[in-house]
């Protein structure tokens, strides 16, 4: 049994592949976004012919990103949740609950004890924030070192929020309408800050697409063709145009929507950039190994925990502002919707894999389609249905496609 | 039984070769099994034990396997993914992990899969009453309605051992059967087995403790290397012989010679107990040792015999100390994890690399760095320039072959796997490197890198730590040997004067006999 053994360094000795056959194996590996992305633009299309043409008009188009917004800043915070193969059931009662906070005080105290529109509007976002945040801690706490379940803990928040709620609440609704504060949720930014945004994304894309391209050079890594890595940043950078077009002509980019993009980029960058992303993904893809690796575990499940809590805020404030007042069915079923967009975006229930941006797409896909079937006047219990029949298809489907991988 | 083969063979191996890829793990074995005798198996780690009792309870099907299987004098053709035909034949395995479920009674147990059922409904009473009736006629002392988790792991057994019985067992293997339980418990077991022979049921016995073969078998087979060595009556045999049989191996060239000038006492355990924190039962039972930088400390002994408890332990991630204490470069150490095990300057590469080493679908980059990120990162940014620069560094110095450290872990041999945890672990640039069973699964041209990696360690002044399960790894790379047996050292060897018949002879607690 003699083996003669080479030191050669770690380099592939097969022959170079082709252009198309790179390009292949690409879009195989991204499979899933792309059948993501394919599967939204059928949608919309769709919707489209259905309602000739106003499902994708100026004005649906803008509502529908607004729409999704309060839910996507969950659907953001839950996909790290579930990364580490935990859950949170608390989200959208917790959210729910900020608002109602918020929607409070502002009627009982800040508009009565402060002139200034803007220190009431900051008040308004630190006291939203700062209870989610709380709420954070105290949860994370709970589950990652006093070792209770997430999934009990967070259905026993659920309960113990809607209480809270109806507490504060006392079952009335509660006005939140101080002009400065509506903005957040219910103002837009001009036609040139649209403008000027999208042209510093798409000269951030065309950036980053060549100085990734330079890094991967520069350490002999394989490089995925030039023409493939154009395609996709122009192809991104024309899907923002188009979006910045569409909704300058009807009244702007909606601030909720700009908020949630800077939330989306954060977000990715957290969990790509970031020690405590890598852990979140370590964690969930072999708790043990990552704990002997001398990484805490119960930090890190705290740390995502808080991280929720902080995002429940953010939603929680923009539904405030947004609805205009804070009421007891506020973020009912919200957390479902989250929990569904990750799963639509590709994240796995079993911990270790999904992306920030996965997610997002699959609240877009979420909102599409119930948007489009209330424009087709769809009665609501078929709504439901549908909804709950794609869920489930497109899982089948993703499990299916990733075994014939 | 009337094809005029002989009656008193039940189970007949005939030529079982046994491929996996890189290793044969059998080769050509030929065997005989008496009808009603309790047959002995006996051999070092990895001799091919398990994988022919696997042939026989169908983990691996017909057609995976070169030869028949007689059974009854009819061959025995399990197919792929019906492992439930080897139990209705009336072969049952019990094995050394309990298969039971914890929350059920006893009974529920032993009838799970087949309860009596009248129009379906279960019929709980007769399931009761047939469960007390089974164990009475074997002699077996626990209750039909006693849940399981509150039981002895010995009463455990028993449950096992009923739940194959109730099958209907002609032939019933016993994968180490005795390396969880008490003294008491293993008389009890010897009990057992004795009343079973008296009822007809063949029993395959494999233990590493040569003398429950003396206490118990009618027969011994020794396996080497996957190959039969020797099938004699036990009468035949004495302990030495035993040991001899298993080891008598020639050294191949497989390890590279190293020049360890070993230096200063780096690191210490002194009289170190310990318990299992979940059950408190004491598994290291005092151990001592040192070891001098740039010194190769090999660590052998049997499955079961405390040296991965003992490292762990070490690591801060296992055992909880009753007594004794540890010392790294003289300061007192006291490690409660495995991340103030590392920032103090103590490795570990775990032996089972793909549940305690690797974060599988992740790319052999980020399995690299997950140790190491405080290096290149602060809690705001990972410089993902010095990751990769570092990662590769140690990649090409260890030349791990991949395409590019971009792919997933998991696409990788399995030496090449082992070479991303030693990475990983190099990396954080310890003082004390522990490997245990760092060449297990791993395939001979790996196996030989690793051997050159770890010398070059010690000669640049590492202390290594290595447990092995392979005899001829211990003598090749270490310059010391502790041996240890049920959580205790059994004795610490110099290489020049450590043979693979001492080692074993260690291992198995029969030392006396030998040095005497």
């Amino acid at each position: 049994m003699t083996t003669t053994t080479t030191t050669a360094p770690a380099r592939p000795t097969e022959p170079a592949p082709t252009l198309t056959t790179t390009i292949w194996n690409q879009l195989r590996m991204n499979l899933q976004t792309y059948t993501l992305i394919a599967a939204l633009v059928l949608i919309w299309l769709y919707f489209s012919y259905r309602t000739d043409g106003t499902y994708l008009a100026p004005r649906n188009f803008s509502n529908l990103f607004r729409q999704m917004t309060i839910t996507a800043f969950l659907s953001v915070g839950m996909v790290l949740v579930i990364v580490t193969g935990n859950i949170d059931l608390s989200v959208g009662k917790l959210a729910g609950f900020v608002s109602v906070v918020v929607a409070y005080y502002q009627a009982n105290y800040l508009t009565k004890h402060f002139d200034q529109d803007w220190v009431v509007m900051l008040l308004s976002i630190l006291i939203g924030i700062g209870v989610g945040l709380v709420y954070g801690i105290i949860q994370g706490y709970i589950i990652a070192y006093l070792n209770v379940t997430a999934f009990i803990v967070t259905l026993g928040s659920m309960w113990l929020l809607d209480g809270a709620i109806l507490l504060r609440t006392a079952g009335r609704t509660i006005q939140a309408n101080q002009p400065l504060f509506s903005e957040i949720g219910q103002g837009y930014q001009s036609d040139n800050f649209g403008w000027i945004l999208a042209g510093v994304a798409v000269v951030f894309l065309f950036y980053t697409m060549f100085r990734g391209r330079q890094k991967k050079r520069s350490y002999n890594f394989d490089l995925p063709p030039l023409p493939m890595d154009l395609a996709k940043v122009t192809g991104l950078s024309a899907l923002i145009l188009i979006y910045i077009y569409r909704v300058n002509n009807y009244k702007g980019v909606p601030n909720p929507v700009l908020l949630l993009a800077i939330v989306v980029l954060i977000m990715i960058y957290i969990s790509n950039n970031t020690r405590f992303g890598r852990y979140a993904y370590a964690i969930g893809g072999n708790r043990e190994a990552t704990k002997l690796s001398g990484v805490s575990i119960q930090r890190n499940i705290f740390l995502v925990f808080v991280l929720m809590g902080f995002l429940c805020g953010i939603s929680g404030v923009t539904m405030a502002s947004y609805v205009g007042y804070g009421t007891i069915s506020a973020g009912d079923g919200y957390e479902l919707d989250a929990i569904a967009a990750c799963i639509l975006g590709g994240t796995s229930t079993l911990g270790g894999v999904g992306t920030v941006f996965g997610a997002i797409v699959g609240a877009v896909i979420m909102v599409s389609l119930t948007n489009g079937l209330q424009m087709i006047n769809t009665p609501a219990a078929y709504q439901y249905i549908l909804k709950g029949i794609v869920l489930v298809v497109a899982v089948y489907a993703d499990v299916r496609l990733s075994k014939n991988r | 039984m009337t094809d005029g083969t002989d009656n008193n063979i039940i189970l007949d191996f005939q030529n079982i070769t046994k491929r996996f890829p890189g290793v044969t793990a059998l080769k050509d074995v030929s065997l005989q099994i008496r009808r009603g005798e309790i047959h002995g198996l006996c051999g070092e780690n990895g001799a091919g034990k398990s994988t022919l009792m696997k042939i026989l309870s169908g983990v691996y099907p017909a057609g995976t396997y070169e030869g028949t299987v007689l059974y009854e004098g009819h061959e025995l053709r399990l197919e792929k993914g019906a492992i439930r035909q080897a139990t209705e034949e009336g072969i049952a395995t019990v094995y050394q992990e309990l298969t039971l479920i914890p929350a059920m009674t006893v009974g529920e147990n032993v009838y799970l899969g087949k309860e009596p059922v009248e129009h379906g409904i279960i019929n709980w009473d007769k399931m009761y009453a047939d469960t007390r009736e089974l164990l009475k006629k074997y002699n077996l002392d626990i209750r039909p309605q006693d849940v399981v988790k509150f039981l002895g792991v010995g009463k455990m057994q028993m449950t096992e051992i009923a739940k194959a019985l109730s099958e209907n067992a002609q032939v019933l293997i016993l994968d180490e059967p005795t390396s969880a339980l008490t003294e008491a418990e293993i008389d009890k077991l010897m009990d057992i087995l004795h009343t079973l022979r008296s009822h007809g049921v063949t029993c395959i016995y494999i233990t590493h403790k040569l003398e429950e073969f003396f206490r118990i078998a009618d027969t011994i087979t020794v396996l080497r290397d996957g190959a039969v060595i020797t099938s004699q009556p036990t009468e035949n045999l004495t302990r030495e012989k035993l040991v001899h049989y298993m080891v008598g191996r020639e050294m191949t060239e497989r390890f590279p010679t190293g020049h360890h000038t070993p230096g200063e006492v780096v690191f210490e355990v002194e009289d170190l107990h310990a318990q299992d924190p979940d059950s408190s039962r004491a598994v290291i039972k005092g151990v001592t040792f040192d070891v001098r930088q740039g010194e190769i400390f090999g660590i052998a002994g049997l499955m079961g015999s405390g040296r991965t408890e003992l490292v762990m332990t070490i690591f801060g991630e296992y055992g909880k100390i009753t007594q004794g204490e540890i010392r790294l470069e003289g300061q007192k150490l006291h490690s409660r994890s495995s991340h103030e095990a590392m920032l103090s300057g103590i490795s570990l590469v775990p032996e089972d690399r793909k549940r305690h080493g690797l974060v599988l679908m992740q790319s052999v980059l980020k399995n690299i760095s997950l140790a190491n990120l405080p290096q290149f990162s602060n809690w705001f940014s990972i410089d993902d320039n010095a990751e990769l620069k570092a990662s590769l560094q140690f990649a090409n110095s260890l030349s791990i072959k991949a395409p590019n450290l971009n792919v997933p872990v998991d696409s990788l041999s399995g030496g090449n796997q082992q070479k991303v945890v030693i990475s990983k672990w190099l990396m954080s640039q310890p003082k004390v490197l522990i490997l245990d069973d760092p060449t297990r699964g791993v395939d001979v041209g790996a196996k030989y890198e690793i051997y050159k990696l770890m010398n070059d360690l010690a000669e640049h002044g590492m202390a290594i730590i290595m447990i092995s399960s392979e005899l001829e790894e211990v003598l090749g790379m270490s310059d010391r040997v502790m041996v240890m047996c049920e959580g205790r050292s059994n004795g610490i060897l110099d290489i020049e004067e450590a043979t693979q018949e001492k080692i074993m002879a260690l291992a198995t607690n029969i030392a006396n006999g030998v040095t005497a």
